[in-house]
């Protein structure tokens, strides 16, 4: 009798950890997961920088529109549909039933083409967190890859991540003219209320530094 | 006059496939096409959840001078989705694109030819802020509760089987 206690003693007491740990993973799970959580902000380091020690800027490329893009540092694998303007003269945005589907604005720039090109995506949809969602997280120097439907990748490094309201958006700063290759990636951000969603947008800004 | 041809074509094209879809029972959703409003020489992504999950489909954008291309089941989506390149000679007006699910579910979409956007060196530039998200990323986690109700199933589990030992005398 006392060697069979002894050896249901350790398994019992296996059980019992494991019980113990699962009771607490449960109830933290249930308890934190029932918050949501905001997508990541950047922070003030990742603004524009005064000085200048950025990746030299590659050539630009011939115009070819682009398919998809790549975001490793924040493991985005996005196709890219093309976008028009909205009526009042808003970039449009992707469908945002499909989650993983980032756009374009077709009419303007191609990526890799001297100019500004624009890409914009959800952050979060009616379900949960989108494509975008941790593109705050992104900082500085990190790389964004788009493949050109010429079979081309554009490399992009990013130079600054900012948050601007949607009340004072700085259009010709995002969206206006460059003199060399550069990319634009848009997605909500900023403060959120129930009443009025986001109040702004995350966008990064980056410069063309390779293709292969 | 010039626009009267498209506007003749997608009509009969429309003919075509409301007689080709006839004995086909209705489709469910439809085929959306996007964006609706595209120019010469862009490219239109064409999306429907008609097919099923992991359903293909055949493409027919001949209307617009297009021709034919393949929707392919997209991951993590229970849709099929396919591409193609509008001509740049398309003339403006309203074209009928249709795709045929291996199923046999026929589905269509239009998409309106317009000229109204030129061209990247004189395109109109976007102004405004974007509207990229609705705050769903703030409710609970559909993973994260799925994953706290089978860590307390665990518990549960494991409870129940120590108070049995325990009711039959083996120790604790």
């Amino acid at each position: 009798m006392r060697v069979r206690k002894r050896a249901g003693n350790p398994v019992n007491a296996v059980i019992g950890i494991v019980t113990a740990l699962a009771l607490c993973a449960g109830a933290w799970l249930l308890a934190s997961g029932s918050e949501g959580h905001p997508p990541p902000q950047p922070s003030a380091a990742q603004a524009r920088a005064g000085g200048g020690h950025e990746a030299p800027a590659a050539a630009s490329l011939a115009p070819s529109p682009p398919d998809r893009i790549r975001i490793p540092s924040i493991r985005v694998d996005a196709p890219l549909t093309g976008l028009g303007l909205t009526r009042s003269g808003s970039l449009d945005v992707p469908p945002p039933e499909r989650k993983n589907l980032a756009g374009w604005y077709e009419a303007g720039t191609t990526p890799g083409e001297t100019g500004t090109a624009v890409v914009a995506g959800h952050v979060d949809n009616a379900v949960g967190p989108a494509v975008f969602y941790d593109l705050g997280a992104l900082t500085r120097g990190r790389t964004i890859e788009v493949d050109r439907r010429d079979g081309s990748v554009a490399v992009f490094t990013v130079d600054s991540v900012e948050v601007y309201d949607a009340k004072s958006f700085p259009d010709e700063k995002v969206y206006g003219a460059a003199a060399r290759p550069e990319l634009r990636v848009i997605t909500c951000g900023g403060p959120y209320s129930r009443r009025t969603g986001y109040q702004g947008n995350v966008v990064v800004f980056a410069h063309l530094t390779g293709s292969r | 006059m010039r626009t009267g041809r498209p506007l003749i074509a997608a009509a009969f094209a429309v003919a075509v496939a409301g007689f080709a879809a006839a004995p086909v029972a209705a489709a469910q959703g439809g085929l959306e096409v996007y964006p609706a409003t595209a120019t010469p020489g862009s490219t239109v992504s064409v999306d429907t959840t008609a097919c099923g999950a992991q359903g293909t489909a055949a493409g027919d954008a001949s209307a617009v001078g297009a021709g034919a291309f393949t929707l392919a089941p997209e991951a993590d989506s229970p849709d099929a989705a396919g591409r193609f390149a509008v001509p740049a000679s398309a003339q403006p007006g309203t074209y009928e694109i249709v795709a045929r699910c291996s199923g046999g579910t026929e589905v269509t979409g239009d998409l309106i030819v317009s000229l109204g956007v030129a061209g990247a060196p004189g395109a109109q530039m976007p102004k405004g802020h974007v509207k990229t998200g609705v705050g769903g990323a703030l409710g609970p986690d559909p993973v994260q509760t799925a994953a706290g109700v089978a860590a307390l199933a665990v518990a549960a589990a494991g409870g129940t089987w120590l108070l049995h030992r325990r009711a039959r005398g083996d120790g604790i």
